[in-house]
């Protein structure tokens, strides 16, 4: 019971305490770009939460088996980690898309055009690194934090997405469109977000 | 299946780069890790002498010691009349919203603390940041090595083992505290274990 | 004649990555490090020099190779070896400036995902010359520390009174603003200021 708990306290640190987007800086970019509609903005964190999930725990293992506590790892291949990540990552989605363009095409409407978008994008690789920071030592914790970290990022994103569309009907001055006004809501967003920090002891 | 060849016809470049990849990022990790080592055993070496000066070395008596269920190492400060000093060991935590790794130290007997330095730590710039300011320190000086406890108001006479918090950083004095207090105890069991206190 | 209008397009192609083409205020790329690195002057100054390196780097490598790419397998390429001068960056910064080091975090890896570098490869070095690739490089990285410094200074200047750690502001009738250190603070700046630069260029106009 109380690996659990440990485990159901990581999940709701990584979608909230320690969201993605808004406290960590990742992902802005899809962020901004793509919060415009919420059946999109939706679509769009489908596709990251799928894409997180893998990829988070495919670098998981490499680092924990391969590169940082295997017989190997006394040669220094730990240097070769930000390379063997990325092309991990790379090499994921791209099966990932051409698995689901022959066998899933309905799924592949509706957000396989956002997979190509996904892998530069800063939230993946972000992710990985994170799970190295936070020392996560066992395969199920970092499976739930990536589930988590992209379900925080869907979260984010339509937020952001509501809050978007209402803000088309809205008087905002011509500077401000698209982008200015995108990030201020951002920063309020992030500020009330920082309510939820110090939940998890 | 398409033959080999053309399969080397696409591919050959990538292939040469990688290796020539793999040869500079060997190169330059073969020239910059010694320097990089020092540096990351020089910090903890540096504050854990902070904490106690006279030490001469400190000498790895327990490798991955499980405390609190992070494994850490324990080391004994030995001073120049190769007299035991104390024993330090890394604390972790978990603060406002990231991790808080305190290098914590106490007496050879292990009765009383000699303080604390962060180690990392990534509060609220003007709110749990300030737990490296002195006085805040200076309150794990001499405490005893029991359970510690977080007071809210000053007052002239607190006890010994009372810690007073961080004006608007409840949280992170907390975790300090905290820290301590999962971690002493357990140490104090495992240094008796060991024989190296009574 | 020629070599006159070669140099003309290799002075606009270097202003043009300072202010028009402005990598974060007009092209809205590389977002995330801009964020999270300008709390402060000398972090945002150090990821301006991790960034010119490895875009230096990779514009010059990706040129000299340009004629070699085979078309589906090149960003790849451009990913591995961006990677790889990313690691060098990170392990020199390790061994050169440890607490720089330690407050970019993992911030200096994901420059291997930041859209400019790889978008530079894509859009200038895979087609163009050496020199004018080394030209776009230069000029990118000088309007990225550039939109990099103005950030960090003011947010700073308003959120501890300091700049690169000298007190510039004393305390006695500033206080610090500290929201503007946080994440949220980021946000607000940055979108601030890009409402600042559209009123800038509308006036222009």
């Amino acid at each position: 019971m109380d690996y659990v708990q440990t485990l159901i306290m990581a999940f709701i640190s990584v979608v909230i305490v320690n969201n993605l987007v808004l406290t960590k800086f990742l992902g802005i970019c899809p962020y901004l770009g793509v919060s415009g509609r919420l059946d999109m903005a939706f679509g769009m964190g489908m596709a990251v939460t799928f894409v997180i999930t893998l990829s988070g725990t495919l670098t998981w293992m490499l680092d924990f088996y391969v590169l940082s506590n295997s017989a190997l790892a006394v040669y220094g291949l730990g240097v070769t980690r930000y390379v063997c990540f990325i092309l991990v990552i790379a090499g994921a989605v791209q099966l990932v898309e051409m698995y689901m363009r022959k066998f899933f095409p309905p799924l592949y409407e509706s957000f396989g055009i956002f997979l190509p978008l996904i892998t530069t994008n800063c939230a993946i690789l972000g992710l990985c690194l994170f799970l190295r920071i936070w020392e996560v030592n066992t395969l199920v914790k970092a499976v739930v934090m990536s589930f988590g970290a992209g379900i925080g990022f869907t979260l984010a994103i339509c937020i952001m997405a509501g809050i978007r569309e209402s803000l088309r009907t809205a008087d905002v001055p011509n500077t401000l469109k698209g982008a200015p006004i995108t990030l201020i809501t951002a920063g309020l967003l992030s500020l009330a977000f920082m309510a939820f920090s110090g939940m998890i002891k | 299946m398409r033959s080999i060849k053309h399969f080397i016809e696409q591919s050959w470049l990538l292939i040469t780069a990688a290796f020539l990849c793999g040869l500079l990022l060997a190169l330059t990790n073969a020239a910059l890790e010694p320097r990089i080592q020092r540096i990351e055993i020089g910090e903890m070496y540096d504050k854990m002498k902070s904490l106690m000066p006279q030490a001469d070395k400190f000498e790895k008596v327990i490798p991955q010691a499980e405390i609190a269920g992070n494994p850490t190492d324990v080391y004994e400060a030995i001073d120049k009349n190769k007299q035991v000093l104390g024993f330090s060991f890394v604390g972790t935590g978990y603060g406002f919203a990231d991790q808080i790794k305190l290098v914590i130290a106490v007496n050879a007997d292990a009765s009383k603390l000699l303080g604390f330095d962060v180690l990392y730590s990534n509060e609220t710039p003007g709110f749990g940041s300030r737990m490296t300011e002195n006085w805040f320190r200076q309150q794990f000086v001499d405490a005893p090595t029991g359970t510690l406890e977080l007071i809210k108001s000053g007052q002239a006479d607190k006890e010994k083992d009372q810690i007073l918090a961080l004006s608007g950083a409840t949280v992170t004095s907390t975790a300090v505290v905290n820290i301590f207090n999962n971690h002493i105890g357990a140490l104090k069991k495992l240094l008796k274990e060991k024989g190296l206190i009574q | 004649m020629a070599a006159e209008v070669n140099e003309i397009n290799l002075g606009r192609t270097f202003t043009a990555g300072i202010w028009e083409q402005n990598p974060v205020f007009r092209l809205l790329l590389g977002m995330c490090p801009t964020l999270a690195v300008t709390a402060a002057v000398k972090p945002a100054l150090t990821m301006s020099l991790c960034v010119t390196f490895v875009l230096l780097c990779s514009n010059i490598s990706v040129s000299l190779m340009r004629n070699l790419l085979k078309p589906h397998l090149r960003i790849l390429m451009f990913t591995l070896m961006i990677a790889t001068f990313v690691t060098i960056a990170d392990l020199f910064l390790k061994a050169y400036a440890p607490d720089m080091s330690r407050a970019l975090g993992p911030y200096v890896a994901l420059i291997i995902v930041n859209c400019i570098i790889i978008g530079r490869a894509e859009a200038c070095a895979s087609k163009n010359n050496l020199i004018v690739s080394i030209t776009d490089a230069l000029g990118m990285s000088v309007g990225f520390t550039f939109a990099l410094c103005v950030l960090s200074s003011v947010r700073e200047l308003l959120g501890a009174g300091t700049i690169f750690g000298y007190p510039v502001l004393s305390n006695g009738w500033f206080t610090p603003w500290l929201s503007i250190s946080l994440p949220g603070g980021a946000f607000l700046t940055l979108g601030l200021l890009l409402g600042l630069i559209n009123v800038i260029t509308k006036r222009n106009k």
